[in-house]
Order: structure tokens, then sequence, then C-alpha cells
């Protein structure tokens, strides 16, 4: 894939900081999917330790008990109070004291209760301010779904290796604005939130807070299993790039974000690997990002020559042709020099 | 021909429309409206009376649940239509503390903070054909002895100390249904509308409820 040309740059040495972002962020997704999962057993155990007593539990409640204790011991003493700290999930929660909202959920809170309720509303400003200043951070970085989603893609190209035909369709990808509207128009006609029920990192945190504390599995387990099959059976990614009502809110916020990848054109070879890596099915090798892009720095990962990098622009730039380690744009510059006239094919790329 | 792509467009937003209502139309099949015993359905302290509004300010977060240190905080999981995923309790699995805890926490004006007295998930409507003091089976008064709010909200009638009797002052948690030993739960949390007494057929012709003792209590030998 590597341009094999001679005086092309070759990677020396340590690569980039950017490049090790999306190691960063897997740390990010895994550590906030870990948090979702040990929230319900820290509430049990708090609720154990609040309001039920040692003696009349089950053996196996002491067990928990006794294994939260021995596990929890060293960072606190007062497991009824610290465990506070942190509550909820991403959909609504409280992180050290700081209440934080899915703007989704404040937008369909409003369209359901026909009112503005000032409190909740400004628990969705910081999630709104990052989202407009970085764009889909929240889909790339933070989301629980998108944690599984990835595996869950990780997973079809293993069934692909394995020599399972998987088809991989291309929808129109501003479906998901329909679902967002269609949600909002129906829980303002409905009186109820209904976006809560079919937006997958909502429907993650309380499944896992269901499986662990309530008894089990609500109905929202089986909306997210359809979603994944729909991704693995009919389109890559296919929920957060056609369906997703919160992806579609947060790509419009992010629509003029300020951090954006950007491709230098002179270190760029046009090896696509960009293309091939990014979930979203964008083209960030014929500089076409747009607002669908959530900043995950997959493909500033995946870069041989550390073409792509962060820029601090409202703007995506307008396409640059070829990029200048690859064949296409020497063989233009080749004819250039070598027939004057000759406008360079930089559109025929 | 114009009037013709019209309508066309407007089959075509309507096709549309109605397939991005699918994902959820798919969680309305999967949580069906399911009719519900309402007593054993309470709304969380500090809920509006209006279920209605409740439902629209409630965005099905969970935190309420989280905190609650009881764990009385139940979820429409599996049923409920448009109810799917807000909170519920259920007096006679376990019993809402009045702590307060989830009103603090909740996110949005589905929980408002209320002062204990002024908390109405309810009033406890005693079916005094049921009730063992009552049809003189023996004597009990847990639920009096349990009420977390005291001689404001239940006491006993009138120079007999078994017979409870609701007051105005309660507040509906259930406490006294949690712990009502009767198998077919005589004390429950009803509306407050409703009344604080299981109205009783006037003829007990019915052949169901044996002759309950006068209402109201008066003297009755022990």
């Amino acid at each position: 894939m590597v341009a094999p040309g001679s005086e092309d740059r070759p990677r020396q040495g340590r690569r980039p900081f950017r490049a090790q972002l999306n190691k960063l962020r897997w740390l990010v997704l895994s550590l906030v999917f870990l948090m979702l999962l040990a929230l319900p057993f820290l509430a049990v155990y708090q609720s154990y330790v609040a309001a039920h007593a040692y003696d009349l539990m089950s053996p196996s409640e002491q067990h928990f008990y006794d294994f939260m204790a021995w596990l929890t011991g060293p960072i606190t003493d007062n497991p009824e109070q610290d465990f506070n700290l942190v509550k909820g999930t991403t959909w609504s929660g409280t992180l050290f004291g700081l209440r934080l909202s899915d703007p989704l959920a404040v937008l369909s809170q409003i369209a359901a209760e026909h009112r503005v309720f000032t409190a909740f509303l400004l628990t969705g400003l910081i999630p709104l301010v990052a989202t407009l200043l970085l764009g889909r951070i929240y889909c790339g970085w933070i989301c629980p779904a998108t944690f599984l989603y990835e595996l869950n893609d990780n997973f079809a190209v293993v069934l692909r290796r394995l020599g399972i035909r998987l088809p991989h369709r291309r929808l129109d990808t501003r479906f998901k604005y329909l679902v967002l509207l269609v949600g909002l128009v129906l829980s303002a006609a409905t009186g109820a939130v209904v976006t809560a029920a079919i937006y997958p990192p909502a429907i993650i945190g309380r499944e896992i807070y269901y499986a662990v504390a309530a008894g089990g599995f609500g109905s929202g387990a089986a909306f997210f299993l359809v979603t994944l099959l729909f991704d693995l059976l009919v389109a890559r990614r296919g929920f957060c790039r056609y369906l997703c009502p919160g992806g579609a809110l947060y790509s419009l916020l992010g629509r003029y974000r300020l951090v954006r990848i950007q491709r230098v054109v002179g270190d760029c070879n046009d090896c696509a690997k960009c293309n091939a890596v990014c979930e979203f099915g964008l083209d960030p090798m014929r500089d076409g990002f747009g607002q669908e892009c959530n900043n995950c720095s997959a493909c500033i990962a995946v870069c041989p020559t550390d073409a792509l990098v962060f820029r601090l622009t409202p703007r995506d730039q307008a396409p640059q042709g070829p990029g200048h380690l690859g064949r296409e744009y020497k063989r233009s510059q080749a004819l250039q020099s070598g027939e004057a006239g000759e406008g360079g094919r930089t559109e025929a790329a | 021909m114009r009037r013709r792509t019209f309508l066309e467009r407007l089959m075509q937003g309507a096709v549309l429309a109605g397939a991005a209502a699918v994902p959820v139309g798919f969680n309305y099949l999967m949580a069906p409206t399911a009719k519900a015993d309402p007593t054993r359905h309470l709304r969380p302290p500090g809920a509006p009376h209006d279920d209605r509004a409740f439902n629209a300010a409630c965005i099905g977060c969970g935190l309420c649940g989280e905190v609650c240190p009881p764990r009385c905080i139940r979820f429409y999981r599996h049923q409920g239509g448009h109810k799917v995923n807000t909170p519920y309790i259920d007096p006679e699995q376990k019993a809402c503390i009045l702590c307060g805890l989830c009103m603090e926490v909740c996110p949005t004006d589905a929980l408002v903070k209320t002062p204990r007295d002024e908390i109405r998930m309810g009033i406890a409507q005693i079916d005094r054909a049921a009730c063992y003091p009552w049809v003189d089976k023996g004597v009990c008064g847990a639920c009096a002895v349990v009420c977390p709010l005291g001689e404001k909200a239940i006491g006993f009638a009138f120079a007999n100390m078994y017979r409870p009797v609701v007051k105005k002052g309660c507040v509906g948690c259930g406490q006294c249904v949690e712990v009502c030993p009767h198998p077919d739960k005589p004390i429950r949390i009803v509306d407050v509308a409703l009344g604080t007494v299981v109205p009783q057929p006037a003829v007990p012709g019915g052949g169901a409820p044996p002759p309950a003792p006068a209402a109201g209590g008066g003297l009755l030998p022990y």
C-alpha cells in the first residue's frame, strides 16, 4: 500500500501523539463501559449498607456484600455516602456532583412536556458546548453503544475472514435526521420521551442497571440486539450511520465544530487506508469529512504517512486533489514538467 | 402532471416518515400496554398527581432506582407502552421509606423535592371486612406501628387498641401495606379521592363479607 518511491518520507522513529489518540479513545470507551457495569453493583452494595441488615441477608447476598466490602474497602470507608458521587448513566447522571444529561434527553423531554424545565436544560449545557466545539465526540469517545458496535464490527471482520459473506449496504445517511424528527414529533404527540427507548446508549446504561439490580433485562435489550444484527447483516455501523436519533442531533450540532481532522495533501500517498477504516463511511482521502465525522481519529492512527492532522477551523477544506506522495500526482507532475500547458489532472481523482 | 408529482412526493414522504417511526413502533411492540393494578404501581414520592405529566417529564434514566436505599423503586421493563422505563413502587413487595433521595437525584421535574408531610403518593385504604382486628380475628396494629409518620397518618379506632384508622396525614408510602400480615392485604394505597375506608355493600347480601362490626368503631368487647 505504501508508495515505494525512494524519495517518500519514510516514517521515522516515534509516531506523533495524535496517532496514539485512537488507543486513548479505546481506553476512554472501555472505562465508560466498565463504569456503567460497575455502578449498578456499587448501587446494590450501597443499598445493602444503607438499608439492609447483614444478618438478615441471604448467603449469596452476604457473599456479594463481603466481596464488595473487600473491593471497595481501600477506596472508601463510607460507601453509603461516597458512592453518591458518581451515579447514573450517560443518558443522565451525576459525575462528582456535576449533573450531566444527554442533549437528546433534554430536547425530547422539552418536546414531550411542551415546556422547558430550566434545571434540566442546564444539565445538558456542558455536553452541548462540547459538541459545538468538538463535533460528535460523544459518539466516538464516550457512547457505551459505540463500544459494543465497534466490537460487533470487529466481529464482522472476523466473520468475513472466515469466508462468511456479509452484505454491506449503503443507505442514505440523512435518514437519521428523519428518525430524530419523527421521534421528537411522537414525543410531543404521545407525551412520553419515546427517544429514550430507541437510543442505544440510553438503552445500554439502563439495561445493565436492570440486569444487575432490577431483576433482569428489559425490552430495550431486545431492541439493542436487533440493532447489532442490523449492523452485522445489513449495513456496517448501520444504526449509528442511518438511524440513531442522537447521532443525528450531534451531527447537526457539530456541523460547525472547531476541531476537525484535515488532510495535509503534501504528506498523503492516496493509500485509502483511512477510507477503509472509517466506521462512518466518510472519505478522508478526498477531504470528505462533513458533519458526520466524530473525530474518533481512527484514520489518523491508520495513516502510514501521518498525513491527517487535527486543526482548529470551523470548515472543512475544499478537495485538494491527489496526495503529493501518490502515483497519480507524480504522473501529473511529470506530464506538466514534460509538456507545458497540461492543467494537472487533480480533478480526475 | 404537477399534481401527480406532488402526490407522489407526498406518498414518498409518508412512507419515509413511517419507516422512521419503525424503531419507536418496534419498542411499543416489545413493551405492550398491560392492565396494571394501580395500588401496586405507585409513582415515587414527589411525582405530580397527573400521571401523564409525570410520564412526559420522566426520561427513563433510572437514577431514582439507583439511589433508593431499600430498592423499592422498580421500572416498567417489559410492559407499559409509552410508560416503559418509568419508575413505580409496588408497596406489597417493598415500600418507600420517604428518605427523599429519589427526589433529590431526579434531573427533571418528574420528581419534585417535596417536604415529607406534603408527599401525595396516595392514601392508605383499609378494608374493614378483612383486616384482622376489624373482623375480630385477633390483635395486630402492625400498620400503625410501622408508619413513619405516626399519629398524624394512622391511629386506632376510638377505645380500641388494634383497629387501624387512616387519617388525613397519610402520604401513601405503603409501609403499612408491606408489613400487613394478611395475605390479601386489606390495606392498600389508593388515589386520595377514593378515601380511607373500602366502601362496604349496603346490604350484606353478596355472601362474601361477614358482618363487620359497626363502622366507625364503637365500644366493642374484646
